[in-house]
């Protein structure tokens, strides 16, 4: 076996040009998908049924039909609908549509694990639907939804490899442009291979410290928020419960 | 201050409410006793529209609750206009609900900020003074889950109070307490009494019925079967129903 590891040091620099289209891909369709996937858990949970079923059944086939087909869809049916797509643009709707698909569905387990007293105990204060849900519900929801959501940030990264099928010039197409004109196949996978766990990891850091911010309890209050509400400083207090 | 008249409350097949007709005036104090299922939660969440009513007319202080009356229509309720119904209409609950994610003070609080608009400092001031009346001081800072059942419930009733409610509703607020926690919450509903709080509360505690209301109602199956001064109520029982309740109860 003839492995030649110099060759992947060579490109590397092309392939991690290449992993900013894998991060604006990634990062912009989550983003498009969790502001969506958020409204499309609000319409699921609604009292209206046919909003509700309006949602499960796009959920349904989005999340039923592969995002590779989805790619393809919307970069060669638009045409017909008599618009043009660049490749990332058209990379952008069907990863986030998938996005909103698989977020919804996280969103709406946090959002029903919140019992449903602590919603109660808001409405009989006089709170309305959106304060209840921005103050009371979504706060101790996104604290159950960080693990699920980051797996899936995890896989809609790796999954953004599906984007070189329609020629968005990302790590996994940069990757086989690469070996196929220097027949070096091995070296050149293993340094993508080596980037895509770089970005998984920096996602896996992330969910690390959400999980820390949002462990309120052991967090207590920060010393401007004390302050604001007119308490004494933290452990100064003898009843306070220290922070480890 | 509130009136009930006439309310019938179905959940599918089953009837919580059938006819229930009930006033409570400016600053008294009524305790609803019965047994499990007889109702009582139901027509309290019904006084705040927590629960819908099948039919029925509720008022508190003077104006339907969860209707609006406009010229040869009533309408139901927006959110919005339910929401600042409810402000005006405590509750506690008997499994406390107090926020998880936030600290005592901030639980009291929340009401003023968010749904009154009160500045966070001066809603704090007035927070912190609540949870000492309570006697709560030492714990503003405190998570509900590092708080003990009595404690909780005390920091619930001073949510309720901090919104300055004209009525206050109490669903079963000592059920679900350790038998040596429920003294510390009802001296401070009794102390809330005290003030002139008009109260409503639904209660297995018959020795605080007998010491804090002005009358007492016995429901079973969605009625009221008897309805007394609670010295009348608990020695002279009218009603065989009534009667044999009691007798389980105090035994």
């Amino acid at each position: 076996m003839n492995l030649d590891f110099s060759i992947a040091l060579k490109y590397f620099p092309v392939l991690a040009h290449a992993a900013i289209y894998t991060v604006f891909l990634t990062v912009t369709s989550m983003a498009i998908g969790t502001v969506a996937g958020l409204f499309l858990a609000l319409a699921r949970l609604s009292r209206h049924g046919w909003l509700s079923k309006l949602v499960w059944g796009y959920v349904w086939i989005v999340r039923g039909t592969p995002m590779l087909l989805h790619l393809f869809f919307i970069y060669y049916a638009a045409p017909l609908f008599g618009l043009t797509l660049d490749a990332i643009p058209a990379a952008i709707i069907a990863m986030s549509l998938s996005a909103s698909a698989y977020t919804s569905e996280i969103i709406r387990a946090g959002l029903q694990a919140v019992h449903h007293g602590q919603e109660e105990a808001a409405r009989a204060i006089g709170m309305t639907y959106p304060a209840i849900i921005r103050q009371v519900v979504l706060p101790q929801a996104v604290r159950i939804m960080i693990p699920p959501y980051m797996s899936n940030f995890i896989s809609h990264t790796k999954n953004s490899s599906l984007a070189s099928v329609i020629t968005v010039p990302e790590v996994m197409l940069t990757a086989q442009m690469i070996y196929s004109s220097t027949y070096r196949a091995i070296e050149i996978l293993t340094a993508a291979g080596c980037i895509y766990l770089v970005l998984t990891s920096c996602l896996t850091g992330l969910q690390l410290w959400l999980e820390r911010v949002t462990a309120y309890e052991t967090r207590g209050l920060s010393p401007r928020r004390r302050r604001k509400l007119g308490l004494e400083p933290a452990l100064a207090h003898g009843t306070d419960v220290p922070a480890e | 201050m509130i009136g009930v008249e006439d309310l019938y409350k179905s959940f599918g097949s089953v009837r919580a409410l059938d006819g229930v007709s009930l006033s409570v005036g400016l600053g008294e104090v009524v305790c609803v006793i019965g047994p499990s299922g007889s109702g009582k939660s139901t027509l309290l969440r019904c006084i705040n529209f927590l629960e819908e009513p099948t039919r029925g007319l509720v008022r508190v202080d003077g104006r339907r609750v969860g209707y609006v009356q406009e010229v040869g229509r009533t309408r139901r309720m927006s959110g919005r206009e339910l929401a600042r119904m409810r402000a005006d209409i405590g509750m506690v609950f008997q499994l406390f609900y107090l926020w998880p994610h936030m600290t005592a003070l901030e639980n009291v609080i929340l009401g003023l900020t968010s749904v009154r608009g009160v500045p966070l400092e001066v809603a704090a001031r007035r927070g912190r003074a609540l949870l000492a009346k309570v006697g709560l001081s030492d714990k503003m800072a405190a998570y509900p889950e590092h708080l003990s059942g009595g404690q909780r419930q005390r920091v619930a009733i001073a949510r309720a109070l901090a919104m300055e409610p004209k009525v206050m509703l109490f669903d079963e607020p000592t059920s679900a307490l350790d038998p040596e926690l429920v003294e510390e919450v009802l001296q401070v509903m009794e102390q809330v009494a005290r003030e002139g709080m008009t109260m409503v509360v639904a209660t297995h505690e018959m020795g605080f019925a007998r010491r804090v209301a002005d009358r007492v109602i016995f429901m079973d199956r969605g009625r009221v079967v008897e309805t007394g001064r609670p010295e009348d109520l608990f020695e002279r029982p009218r009603q065989e129903r009534t009667k044999r309740f009691l007798d389980k109860i105090l035994a």
